[in-house]
């Protein structure tokens, strides 16, 4: 290795997380713990319907006869379950009707974040809905949304106002019982984003919600829930930051996807949890499940995901593609450095005819870091037609890093054509020398391979996201990859 | 008496028996792990797809007795080939079918038996050393309880002449059997071998076979080496093939599975030393409800190897194929070159197959690709020779046949590509 690059790697080491800050403000929290009092406490918190606790209750107890699973790529220490704050939230007594009545404090936070809601509001069009530590502080431009007909709210909002919808879909593509954290989320979900599209409603903006983790010691799950009915079109972004602390903090998110008959939801993630210092001391587990079902025919969901934080990320957006002609669609890129570590990756299950599935999966490892491309591409017995096409791709800067990859094919029709590349290597010297003779200096040129190899992802991002992605690539690999 | 307790009592009988030097203390050892570990499960990442329920709750019996009926041993497709004939019947080593032509009298081809008396220090030195058993439960239990098996050494620069074809077969006309041969192959400096590992089954009831085979090849040897399996619909065969290689070898490795109620094969490559070049590929042709798992791993321990992996698969009826490959690359394996690809082509509704080429890299100067696709016959080139006035059957025999082609043209000798060619023939 060149004393260059030693020196790039070097920088890339030393980039500091910028959204580190916490906020001082006063929250309330329930005791530290698990058990099924701390279940009772948030459903009653969240003054939710019996059947709702019932239901949070029939995941607890299953969730403890569960053991954590051991199969992934990496090894974490243990979780002490009873040393988390399973519930907190700003002190907030009214319910909002406006920005203005929102507590400063958290409005400056939202600032520092650069995604101002006030600014948001009057410039982009993007209705924002902004979850801090479990709770769902405000939603812009729901006024708007209403209009058409388009629900989109916090979950505890949603479970208050529209229970039988709630009722209809919550666990019915991600079941209580489905993992250890998806049972451990049921249990003790605060809040998360709901989204109801009408038939044939085109939402008219996109949609966005924004996840902070503030409180030390505190696990963030929320629960997000998306219905497109009939016909509908909706784009869903999320992005997250978390202050920098020593400890590990836990977020065990779950989303559900429905979409009906010719449907389409588009799911980007922008994810830049705190990812620790770079002797790999705090930083977040980012355990998640995700998951999409395509329930009508010729409906579409689309996955794109940019991953730059967290300690490690741990999670697999997949599709079950039931109906007929369905489409899913998974586009990722994955950055590690320091010691963080990626293992992720879709699961496209191919049930309905005709049915097509693309994965592209982009991963760079620098520092000591792992990235593992893990995912499941099955063809049902029946699933006659079936078309899978995945492309994985792993870029490794510095000689300590690691790319891996174990994608399962599981094919059971004769029709089904499935097609599977991987590759993995490192910036080619002729690449910098072309760019070197063209008076681009070195980290310049790895700026631009770096972003020709993630484009095809990037370009899936709606506007305001890609802007945002792009600079964090810039930031996560500054030095290397300019 | 199913397998799992046959097992107990056969070792039993063998410890009650057994001279008590430290052969019998590795063996010992290797039971003691075998009873820790168990039986693969399904609910085992590395046997996910494959279920040993069949073998373990089946009764067999560890006999080396042929039956009685007459079972035509030169009936063998390699009977007739120029070679060397090394002859196992039920694990047994048979010196009456063996045959021996190799002038030089320096190599030694003989049996696992005869040379842990014979070639002490050879022994000792190679035995056991390559292939796992602390974590490997069917290593430990094929040492526990093995029953023969080749031996071969070739000394520094020497070259063997003509093949070595290991026959193995297992007779079960009058019972259920099962066997646990186990070769040891010893490639000195610079030396040469072409070696053929056969199984073939005689007889109707079912039958078990676990082998191990460890194969060291030292600095600048070479080695071509070729498996093939045509056993029957009662018969299941588990193998781990490890090589131990050091710098500057190179490897050309076949496998063609033809038959076989279910096989599964792990095929091990470690790359100890610099300039390693192997060559590995693999055919098979399944039919009923057979089952064909195929585990391989590549180790690039360190700089500057090549390996080149393809393994094709043609499916029909209920069969089964599975296939996991692994390409490890360690943190000084700088140059690497990796490159793997599985092929699938199904011709039945009902068959399935589980693909998993999988890739772990700690190096970052590396070039590493794998690639697996599945799906039928290609439309257009059937529609072009259909057009030309070939007939359905016809035209798709020579597609498949050309499918096969690029495995079979890796395959040097003659006999063994005309036995394949026949095979598809007779199955397609």
């Amino acid at each position: 290795m060149s004393e260059l690059e030693v020196g790039i790697i070097g920088q890339v080491v030393n980039q500091e997380y910028k959204y580190g800050f916490s906020t001082n403000i006063e929250m309330e929290m329930a005791p530290k713990g698990l058990s099924e009092d701390i279940v009772r406490f948030i459903s009653a918190k969240k003054n939710e319907p019996k059947w709702m606790l019932e239901w949070r209750l029939k995941a607890y107890r299953y969730w403890l006869t569960l053991k954590e699973p051991t199969w992934q790529n990496f090894t974490y220490p243990k979780i002490n379950y009873q040393d988390i704050y399973f519930y907190a939230a700003p002190k907030e007594k009214i319910k909002l009707d406006n920005l203005d009545q929102v507590d400063p404090e958290l409005l400056k936070t939202f600032e520092k974040l650069g995604i101002s809601l006030l600014e948001q509001k009057r410039l982009t069009g993007v209705a924002v809905d902004a979850v801090f530590d479990s709770v769902s502080i405000a939603t812009t431009f729901k006024d708007q949304l209403k209009e058409k007909g388009v629900i989109f709210c916090s979950i505890s909002e949603a479970l208050q106002e529209y229970p039988e919808l709630v009722k209809k879909y919550i666990g019915s593509v991600v079941p209580q019982t489905d993992n250890y954290f998806a049972a451990l989320n049921s249990a003790v979900f605060s809040d998360g984003s709901f989204v109801y599209i009408p038939k044939g409603v085109r939402c008219p903006m996109e949609l966005s919600t924004y996840f902070r983790i503030n409180a030390e010691n505190t696990g963030q799950f929320e629960r997000t829930l998306i219905i497109a009915d009939e016909g509908s079109y909706v784009s869903y972004l999320e992005g997250c930051t978390a202050p920098m602390r020593d400890e590990n903090q836990l977020h065990a998110a779950v989303v559900e996807l429905v979409a009906m008959e010719k449907a389409e939801i588009k799911y980007s993630t922008v994810q830049n949890w705190y990812p620790g210092d770079k002797e790999g001391k705090g930083g977040i587990y980012n355990f998640v499940t995700k998951r999409g079902s395509c329930e009508g025919a010729y409906s579409k969901i689309s996955w794109t995901q940019v991953e730059t934080g967290s300690a490690i990320t741990w999670k697999y957006p997949s599709c079950i593609l039931k109906g007929d002609h369905s489409i899913g669609e998974f586009f990722s890129v994955a950055v590690t450095n320091n010691h963080q570590v990626a293992d992720t990756g879709t699961k496209m299950i191919h049930i309905g005819k005709n049915t097509k599935s693309r994965i592209v999966s982009k991963g760079i490892s620098a520092g000591k870091s792992h990235n593992t491309y893990r995912g499941l591409v099955k063809i049902n017995k029946k699933a006659s037609g079936a078309r899978n096409h995945t492309q994985c791709d792993s870029m490794l800067l510095g000689d300590r890093s690691g790319a891996h990859t174990f994608p399962y094919i599981e094919i059971g029709n004769k029709t089904a054509q499935v097609e599977h590349e991987a590759s993995t290597s490192k910036i080619g010297e002729d690449q910098i020398f072309y760019c070197n003779q063209r008076g681009i200096g070195t980290e310049e040129a790895i700026g631009l391979i770096v972003n020709g190899f993630c484009r095809e992802v990037l370009n899936q991002l709606p506007m305001e996201f890609a802007v945002e992605a792009q600079k964090l690539l810039a930031v996560s690999l500054e030095g290397s990859v300019g | 008496m199913t397998l799992t307790e046959r097992i107990q009592t056969d070792f039993k009988l063998y410890a009650t028996q057994a001279e008590k030097d430290s052969f019998f203390e590795q063996r010992q050892q290797a039971f003691e792990t075998f009873e820790k570990l168990g039986f693969p499960t399904t609910h085992n990442e590395e046997w996910k797809y494959t279920n040993m329920k069949a073998i373990t709750a089946g009764a067999f019996e560890n006999t080396c007795i042929p039956s009685t009926k007459n079972n035509n041993y030169q009936a063998s497709v390699f009977s007739g080939i120029k070679a060397n004939h090394l002859v196992f019947v039920n694990g047994s080593f048979n010196k009456d079918l063996s045959v021996f032509i190799e002038p030089d009298s320096a190599i030694i081809i003989t049996n696992i038996a005869a040379a842990r008396k014979q070639h002490a220090d050879l022994f000792n030195k190679h035995f056991g050393k390559y292939a796992h058993t602390e974590t490997v439960a069917l290593n430990a239990l094929n040492l526990a309880l093995l029953s023969d098996g080749a031996f071969v050494y070739i000394p520094a620069g020497k070259k063997l002449q003509d093949p070595l074809v290991i026959l193995n077969f297992i007779d079960s006309g009058d019972l259920n059997v099962w066997v646990q041969p186990r070769n040891l192959i010893i490639v000195d400096k610079g030396a040469d071998i072409t070696l053929v590992e056969s199984y073939e089954s005689r007889g109707e009831h079912p039958s078990y076979i676990n082998v191990v085979s460890e194969i060291f090849v030292d600095e600048n040897a070479h080695v071509e080496h070729y498996k093939v399996q045509q056993q029957t619909n009662e018969s299941y065969h588990t193998n781990y093939t490890q090589f131990f290689q050091q710098s500057n070898t190179s490897i050309n490795q076949v496998t063609l599975t033809l038959d076989g109620k279910m096989v599964r094969n792990n095929l091990h490559f470690y790359m100890n030393g610099t300039n390693c070049n192997d060559l590995l590929y693999g055919l098979h042709i399944s039919e009923k409800q057979n089952l064909v798992d195929n585990h391989t791993r590549v180790d690039h321990a360190q700089p500057n190897c090549f390996s080149d992996e393809k393994y094709k698969g043609i499916l029909k009826d209920q069969s089964v194929a599975v296939f996991n490959g692994k390409i490890m690359v360690h943190q000084d394996a700088q140059k690497t070159n990796a490159y793997q690809r599985n092929q699938n082509i199904l011709l039945s509704d009902e068959a399935s197959v589980y693909t998993k080429p999988q890739l772990e890299i700690f190096a970052d100067d590396v070039k590493c690709t794998h690639g697996a696709t599945i799906g039928q016959l290609d439309e257009e080139p059937m529609f072009y020779l259909r057009s030309r006035g070939i007939p359905e059957n016809e035209a798709r025999k020579m597609l498949l046949n050309a499918f096969a082609d690029e495995i079979s043209e890796r395959i040097k000798i003659p006999e063994l590509v005309t036995l394949l060619e026949n095979e598809i023939e007779k199955k397609l």
